[in-house]
Order: structure tokens, then sequence, then C-alpha cells
């Protein structure tokens, strides 16, 4: 963590300002830990789908109406995956790690989120109705957790991943207390 | 006092049990070979039933206990079903024809609960049960400033049938009773044209279902099938047949739906009733109006007409229940929208939203700050546009009036998108019919090339058009947002309404520099897009909106 834990006041952008982004980056970053997080998670979708291109090569070499090149070699099918898949399960998790971000000031909750493409997020907590704080197998074992907050909109709703557990926590506290004293029930 | 529904019902129950039974007393009678004892069970199963609808009638009960309503079943084991009165926020009341018939009518409570299972349903009181059923069930529900938005200063009459008798408490208010002659703009909406279709599908279906009764199987109709298929001549005049009768069919289907469309306001209620066999009438609560969305097609739009939905918080099956207009032209559409719901446009900001929020409660923005905040925006809008006097304040970069543009967009031009939106939506238009074009020649398709060939050179008005429906603009009370050809919407929600902003950028906007703002909204779809408004124009329009939330965290160069 290179910041220090838990909603603060606001506090100064620490991404490199790009002059032409019309928003300012949020304040914190999520735990460093996240990058193996979304490793894991890739590195798992990964072996299901190359294991399951080496389970279809088992049959390619019957399949007559392939090219003869192909059904010589089987073995190329589990290996083009590997190509196609490799990249983005390496690249994905340091873009991420440098998009995703979050703060909450002045009773709103800023996150962004995404890696090709991005997405930025603006939840008031006066219209929060639920806040959840979850934790799948993966984020237990890294000591990691998700942030879940909902409005009466899917567009007004934003989910924190990769948070260290004790961050998260309070975050969700914070959160569903401060939602209670501004809830707003205009919607 | 516990009430029961209507023993007419008990008229109607074994008529609308009958399709059902047909089929296995049929099989009764003809496994029994017609002989006296299969009429006997016959008999029997036909009674059992009726038997069976008076148990069922009998162990019904509704009755309202102080604040809540309770419908109680007690025939196998006993079930009572409590609904707040104060959770009721709609009342839905319908006539099918049989009901009709006898006087009765179905009452739907709409407890925007969301899903049929947790909503009331007392099908068959009579007319006046069910009128006074209304009265008390909704009447729990009249705050005292529900009449604001009435008095308004727009309440314009619109010389179409609108009439404007003075509102008031308890006091039915007709914004308009659509004339009959405007049946004839239905088939202009495209909806119901497939009917056709749809009835001869529906017939191939039952008979593949069905046919086995009626001594017709699957290998006759195959036959059928492919003797029509040696003498395409028939095809193509059962088709032909099939199109020609779409706008007809598509008409008379409207007429049926839309049959004397009126929409009125009852004690805090916009009430829109329609219909011509199955009349309906479907209560929305004032309170929970956040808005309103406009719909047009292509020809509707040649014609100047438009169709008009509520944007409700809460209401299930809004596509149907939420209607406030038929196709309707459409300066007279805005005109009752602005009346009923209220205005889009600089008054406005004038006028607050139909039963004013609280004070405080969207946040600390005193209402002179709302244009205040406003920086002013980068000029991405094409150059060469035609500044317009009706922009207020002049912060906003004045929008490019595009011919249509004043009539087009409701109360107030929109703001247009930058010409990189342009292209995107011409790419998004083309390209994928381009890619059809190069596999199917690479594989030697002919046909599918000239076809996709066609549809990708269609794509050159449809992706310009996509371009210039593209807007949106925030008088102060309301924001607008519009998009779609074939079908364009354009949205006006309430600004306290929002409960939040999503932002999204694709790769491919990034590099364009264009951004899709998401207005969240606890009613109607949810969320309503302006698609690839420029990076800067998009975040400063969620700021013009809600400068409140989104200004500590805007850039400043």
């Amino acid at each position: 963590m290179s910041d220090p834990a838990g909603p603060l006041p606001p506090s100064p952008p620490t991404a490199r300002p790009v002059s032409r982004d019309a928003l300012r980056a949020p304040a914190h970053q999520v735990s460093r830990r996240a990058i193996t997080l979304w490793f894991i998670e890739g590195i798992t979708g990964f072996i299901i789908m190359v294991g399951g291109a080496a389970l279809l090569s088992l049959w390619v070499g019957s399949w007559t109406w392939l090219p003869d090149w192909l059904t010589a070699r089987p073995w190329l099918v589990p290996l083009a995956t590997a190509l196609v898949l490799l990249p983005p399960v390496i690249i994905e998790p340091p873009l991420r790690f440098a998009v995703h971000r979050w703060e909450l000031s002045d009773d709103v909750v800023y996150a962004r989120s995404g890696w090709l493409s991005r997405e930025w997020v603006f939840v008031p907590v006066g219209r929060i109705q639920t806040v959840d704080k979850a934790q799948g197998w993966f984020e237990r074992l890294l000591g990691l957790a998700t942030v879940e907050i909902r409005t009466a909109s899917y567009a007004g709703s934003s989910t924190i991943k990769g948070l260290d557990y004790e961050v998260a926590a309070r975050l969700a506290e914070d959160l569903s207390h401060q939602a209670q004293q501004l809830r707003d029930d205009a919607t | 006092m516990a009430v029961r529904l209507s023993p007419k019902v008990l008229l109607i129950d074994p008529v609308r049990m009958l399709p059902s039974l047909l089929l296995p007393l049929g099989g009764v009678l003809v496994a029994g070979g017609f002989s006296p004892r299969s009429f006997v069970f016959a008999a029997m199963g036909v009674a059992g039933s009726i038997v069976f609808a008076v148990i069922r009638w009998a162990t019904f009960t509704y009755t309202i206990v102080g604040d809540r309503l309770e419908l109680t079943r007690a025939f196998v084991s006993r079930s009572v079903r409590t609904i707040p009165l104060e959770r009721i926020r709609g009342v839905d009341v319908s006539t099918p024809p049989l009901h009709r018939l006898l006087g009765l009518a179905v009452l739907k409570l709409d407890t925007g609960a969301g899903g049929d299972k947790q909503e009331g349903e007392l099908n068959g009181v009579t007319v006046e049960e069910a009128e006074r059923l209304r009265a008390v069930l909704l009447a729990r529900r009249v705050i005292p400033a529900v009449a604001s938005s009435e008095s308004s200063a727009n309440a314009t009459d619109t010389s179409t049938g609108t009439t404007s008798a003075a509102p008031g408490h308890g006091k039915e208010h007709y914004y308009i009773r659509v004339p009959r002659s405007w049946l004839r703009y239905g088939p202009l909406s495209g909806a119901y044209l497939l009917t056709p279709f749809a009835l001869v599908a529906g017939a191939i279906g039952l008979l593949f279902q069905w046919g086995d009764e009626f001594g017709i199987s699957g290998k006759d109709a195959w036959a059928v099938g492919e003797w029509l298929w040696d003498r395409p001549q028939y095809l193509i005049v059962a088709v032909a047949v099939l199109v020609l009768a779409m706008p007809f069919v598509g008409g008379v289907m409207y007429a049926i739906f839309n049959w004397d469309f009126t929409l009125k306001s009852r004690d805090g209620y916009l009430v829109a009733e329609r219909g011509l066999i199955n009349r309906r009438a479907v209560s929305l609560e004032r309170r929970r109006i956040r808005g309103y969305e406009l719909a047009e097609s292509p020809p509707e739009r040649a014609a100047k007409l438009v169709r008009v939905w509520a944007v409700v918080t809460g209401l299930g099956d809004s596509q149907t229940r939420g209607q406030l207009l038929p196709v309707t032209p459409k300066s007279a559409a805005l005109a009752i929208a602005a009346e009923a719901i209220g205005p889009f446009g600089p008054s406005s900001a004038t006028t607050p939203p139909s039963q004013a929020s609280t004070p405080g409660q969207i946040g600390h923005v005193h209402p002179s700050d709302q244009f205040g905040q406003v920086h002013p925006s980068e000029h991405e809008a094409p150059s060469g546009q035609v500044p317009s006097g009706q922009v207020p304040s002049g912060q906003v970069p004045s929008g490019q009036v595009d011919s249509a543009g004043q009539a087009s967009s409701a109360g107030m031009p929109l703001r247009p998108h930058p010409p990189q939106a342009r292209r995107r939506r011409l790419f998004r238009a083309i390209f994928p019919w381009l890619v059809v074009v190069a596999v199917a020649g690479v594989l030697g398709w002919g046909v599918v090339v000239v076809i996709a060939l066609v549809l990708a050179l269609l794509g050159i008005p449809l992706g310009l058009d996509r371009y210039r429906s593209l807007g949106h603009a925030y008088d102060g009370a309301r924001l607008s947002v519009r998009s779609g050809s074939l079908r364009r919407t354009q949205a006006i929600v309430e600004r306290r309404a929002i409960v939040g902003w999503t932002f999204k950028q694709t790769w491919f906007q990034r590099s364009s520099r264009l951004l899709t703002v998401i207005a969240g909204v606890g009613a109607g779809k949810g969320g309503y897009s302006a698609l690839d408004t420029g990076e800067r124009q998009g975040v400063e329009f969620a700021a013009e909106v809600t400068p409140e939330w989104l200004n500590q965290f805007i850039a400043r160069p």
C-alpha cells in the first residue's frame, strides 16, 4: 500500500497529471497485492482455456474436413490458444493496477476501474442503499476484499476490487454509517 | 370486514378453464369410445372443475384492516398476504371482454416490489367496487403538494381535445382524450406491423403442436412445405399478401389496444386509460414520476409524431404500464407532457419540478449556483456552428441547431456531440457489413456479398442520422439525452432522480477522445446515456447537473 489506509480527507492526486484528462485521478491506489489477484484470476482462466484446447486437440487428428497440415499436428491448437491468450494475462494486472483507484471525499465515492476500457463511477453517499464487503477465495488468501456499493440504479453502483482487507472494512463501515445519516429517499 | 370477489366470476372461471379442460375431456371421451360411462366421467370432470372454482371463490377474501390490505386464501392451507397501503404505488384496473360483459374488472396492485408474484391481484370485482377500492387504496397516498404542477404556467391548451378544467383535489382533470382520427397514425410507429407474420407463425406452431389431434402428421406438413418449395410463385404471393397486410393488420391491432386513449390526473395520480376490448386504466403515482421518454421511428419523425412514456420509480412492466401517450403529433405531445409532468426548457429552471423535493434534499446548492458553477466548456462542437439564442446563460456551448433541431428536441435544443462521434457512428454502422462482404467474398458467396454491400451502403445514412440524434442538455431542473435512429429516444429526467454517474470509455473511444456518460436514475431503465460526448464536454455536462458531486474531481488545467 503506497497510500495510508482508510478514507481520508481529500488528498492531492498522486498520479501524474495528464493534461488532456478532464478528471483528476482518485486519490488512493488499491493494494499492490491486487496485481497478484488479477494475475491468479487471469492464469486460472488461461489454464482452463488451454486445457480445453488440449482436450479438443485429441479429436482434431480424426477430423478429415480440416486441412492436412493441422490434422498432422494437433498440438498446434493448444499452442495457438496459449499464444493468443498469454499476453493479456501478463499485461492486464499491471495495467489494471495503474487504472484502479478510489476516493471518498465530500460525501461522494469516486472510483476508477478498467484496463483497456475505463470506467469512472461517482456515487453520492446520500443515495447509497447497501454497502457490501465481499471476499472471494483468492482474496481471502491475499488478505484483500471487495467493497460493493449499490444504489437504486445499476449506473450509480460501484464495485471497488482489490482493497486491503483493513481498508475495505473501514471504508464499508464509514460508508454505511454515513449513508444512514445522509440517507435521501428522493428516489 | 372480509369481502369476497363478485360471485359473477364463477361464470368466467369455467370459461377460462375450458381450453385446458378440452383436451383431457376429449381424451376421456375418445378413450371411452363415447360410451355412456365416459360421458359420466367427463361430466364429473366438468363438475369437479366447477366445484373447484366455487371453493376457490368462497375461500378467497380481501379486507382492508387499518393501514393494510389483507388477501386471505383458505383453500388448502391458509395463507394471508398483507400489503401495507403505503406500499401500494399504483392501481391498474382492466376489463377483459368477458369481465366487461358481466360488469366486472381486474384490479392489479403495483407495490413496486418487482416481479408478478409480489403484486396483489383481485380478479373479478364489480366495476363499482373496483372504483371504490381504487379510491380507498390510493386516497392514503395523496400528499398536499400534488396539484402544483398542474397549476404551472405551462398549462397550454393544445386545441387537440385537451380540456382545461380547473385542477384541484379530488377532481379529475383531463390532459387529453385522444381523438379517434389519430388512430390512423398507428402503423407509422412500426408497432404491431409484424402481426401478420406472427399470426402465421403462431398458426404453424399450433399445427405442429396439435396437428396430430386433427389427423395431420408432421410428414403431411413437410410434404406441403416441399410442395410449396417447388412452386415458389405461391410462396412469393403469400409473402406479398402478408407484407401488404402489414399496415392494415398493424393499424387494426394498434386501434384495438389504443382505442380512446385518455390521460387525466386524479388525486395525485396520472391515469392513462386505453383499449377497445380489454379496457385498461393504469394509475401512476405522481410522486414517483421522475420524467418522461419520447420515442420516434423515422416515419413518425417525418410526420412529426411521437410516443411518450413516463419514467417512474419501481414500476414493473413499464413498457406497457408507463405509456402516457400513443402516437401523437409532437407539438401536442410536448405540451401535454410539459403540463402533466413538467416542461423541459429554459422556463422550467424557474418552475421547480412537480412536487419539488424538500429543501436541502439534493445537496447544498443554492438555485442560483446551478448555472454559476459551470465552467466554460471546451468547444468541441463542430466549427461553423450557428449560435442559438435559446441556450440559457451563455455558458453552455451554443448548440448547432440542425434544420430540425428546434422542433425535433423537446423544448430546448440539445448540444451536439463532437465530430469524432460521427466517425464512430458511421464506422459502427458500416464496418460490420464490410467484414461480412470480405468473408463472403473469400468464400465466394455472391448473394451474401451483394446483400452485405447494400446494407453497408444503407449504413451511411443510418450512421449519419445516428450522429444527428446524439445530444444532451440541462435546463436547471431536468436533464435530457437523446440517441438512436430507427427508434430515436429522448429521455427527460429530473435532476433529483439521479443517484450517481458512470462514465465509460472504451479503447476506441479513448483514441477518439470520446466518453459515454450514464446518469444513474432509480427509475425507468436505470440509466440514461449520453453516447460519445467529448471527454471534457461529458464531464462538464455531469458537473453542470450535479456540481456539488463532480466539481471537486474535475482536473483544472
